[in-house]
This record gives structure tokens, sequence and C-alpha cells, in this order.
């Protein structure tokens, strides 16, 4: 019996076993919290992220004589979650997606380096009881592009390797490392002074 | 981001051009890997050089901070969990459709 903490299939549910009410509520018992939390924090609502998650569900009972068990149960049902995000939201924007370029991120005035907000001294928890920095930081994550956003969700929340989100997201692990730095900075420039639309100081610090 | 007073004298601007434009440069170049050094992903000599510099580029560091404090707050920015009847209503909706 193996020590590991992965959790696979054969743990849960046989791989012999054909779909069936019972195996898809152990399925669904232990990681619908789950996988609604990653649907809330892609979608930035309940009823979307209720939408995701059943979509999710569905996609992973017809597909689980695909599901291969060297892989994470989790794993298998975050990269479903992934695509079911990714069709759902096609449908209903059909925009390009926008590619960010780090030079965009380059603060040009003295106001943008820091957080408009200070959180200095603070620990996370008690600077997001800030409403402001709270919606700011909301809206900063939902403006993402959804490719960004997927990366900086599965990494800096839901806290996979950046191996993991590879696999789940189809890329090798650089191109993981440079959408998440983009996603951050991305981020991070919301909340500076550029971001939350404070008038900047006119300094022009680059150049 | 080093931020530098453009000297009056003409005959300064030249080399302090060049001196910024060699600042902005490095700037950049710790900008491009600011992510991978604050999940210490970089060599130890990659990261001295970027301390080093951090040390002599304020703007740079309070960058480096104000990104290590986004990643934080995303890192603990809580979601409403599911309740007990949602959770049962979407077990019903998703075994209907199946």
């Amino acid at each position: 019996m193996s020590a590991s903490p992965t959790i696979r299939r054969s743990s849960a549910l046989s791989s012999v076993d054909p779909p069936s009410a019972q195996n898809f509520d152990t399925l669904y018992r232990d990681h619908v919290d789950l996988i609604y939390r990653f649907a809330h924090r892609l979608c930035g609502e309940p009823e979307a992220a209720k939408d995701l998650v059943q979509e999710t569900f569905l996609n992973a009972y017809r597909g689980f004589d695909r599901f291969r068990g060297d892989a994470r149960i989790s794993t298998w049902l975050y990269t479903i979650a992934s695509r079911a995000c990714l069709r759902m939201r096609r449908k209903r924007k059909g925009a390009p997606e926008r590619e960010l370029s780090l030079e965009e991120f380059i603060p040009t005035s003295d106001g943008e380096f820091r957080l408009q907000i200070p959180i200095d001294g603070l620990s996370p928890e008690a600077a997001l009881q800030n409403k402001q920095l709270r919606e700011a930081l909301d809206t900063a994550i939902g403006q993402l592009p959804k490719k960004y956003k997927m990366v900086l969700v599965l990494r800096d929340m839901e806290e996979l390797s950046a191996k993991e989100v590879g696999a789940i997201m189809g890329l090798n692990e650089r191109a993981v490392k440079s959408r998440l730095h983009r996603a951050r900075l991305f981020v991070r420039r919301h909340l500076s002074a550029r971001g939350l639309g404070e008038a900047p100081s006119g300094h022009n610090s680059l150049g | 981001m080093k931020k530098r007073n453009v000297p009056s004298q003409e005959r300064h601007a030249s080399v302090t051009r060049h001196q910024h434009a060699h600042e902005k440069n490095r700037c950049l170049r710790i900008l491009r890997q600011l992510s991978a050094y604050i999940d210490d992903e970089l060599s130890s000599s990659i990261c001295q050089e970027i301390r080093r510099h951090l040390g002599d580029c304020p703007n740079c560091e309070i960058f480096v901070a104000s990104l290590r404090q986004t990643v934080s707050l995303c890192r603990y920015r809580s979601i409403p969990t599911l309740s007990a009847t949602d959770r049962a209503l979407m077990r019903e909706k998703i075994l209907s459709t199946i």
C-alpha cells in the first residue's frame, strides 16, 4: 500500500467499474467542494460557477472510461473543468484572447511602483478586510484574459505546481511560468495607482 | 525603473542618456525574472545580482514588494463555500441529465 497522499482512482473507485450512480456519488462527494472553489475563482460569481461544476461532473461521468489511473483524480477534474470553462466562455463572448506583453507592465509614473492601498505590516487576511482592496483584486482577476487567469488561479490560489498546471493546460513548465508572471503583473498593476485610476504623479521614471 | 534627474548642462546629456538607458535595461531584465525570483526558482548567482540591484534601485525594490503582496492577496482571497442544499441540488441536476 502506497503511503503517497496522491488520490488515485483505485482508492476511491475501482478501475473495472462502469460509471454508475454509486461511484459517481463517491467522485462527486469527494471533489465537489474543490471544483466549486476552482470554478468560483475562474467565474467570479456563484451561478456561473455552479454551471461550470455541473458541466465538469457531467463530462467526468461521460469520460470516465478515459480516465487514466496514473493521474490524480483532482488533476483530471481540474483538466475537465478548465476545458469546460474555455468552451463556456467562448460561447458567451467570442472575443479573441489578448496576449499580455511584459512591456505594458513597466511603470511610467511614481505611483505605479507600489500598491495604491498600502498593506505593509498587515497579514493578507487583515488586508483583505478592506472592501475596496477586495473589489479591486476581484476586478483585476476578472479582467485577466482567461488563459492567464487559469494559470494564476491554479498556481497562486489552488497552489498546484507549475508541472501540474502544465499537465492540466497542455503547456510546458516554461510557458506556465511565463503566463503566471504576466498574470501577476497584470493584477499588480491593477492594484497600483494606474490600475485604480488615480492621477499619476507626472514623473516619468523610466525615460 | 531608476529615477534620475536629467542634468541641465548640455554636455552631460549624452553621457546621462547612455547611463539611463543602461539602468533602464537592467531594470527591465530584473522585471522579467521577478516571479521566478519570488518563487525561489533562480540560481544563487542571479538572485545575488537581483538583490544587489534591488539594494541600489528603490523603485525596483518597491515593485518587488508590491508583487509579493499581490501574490499573497491572491493566495488568501477566500471564496464562499457551497451550501449543503446547493450541493444536493446540483447532484440531482447532474444525475437527471446523465
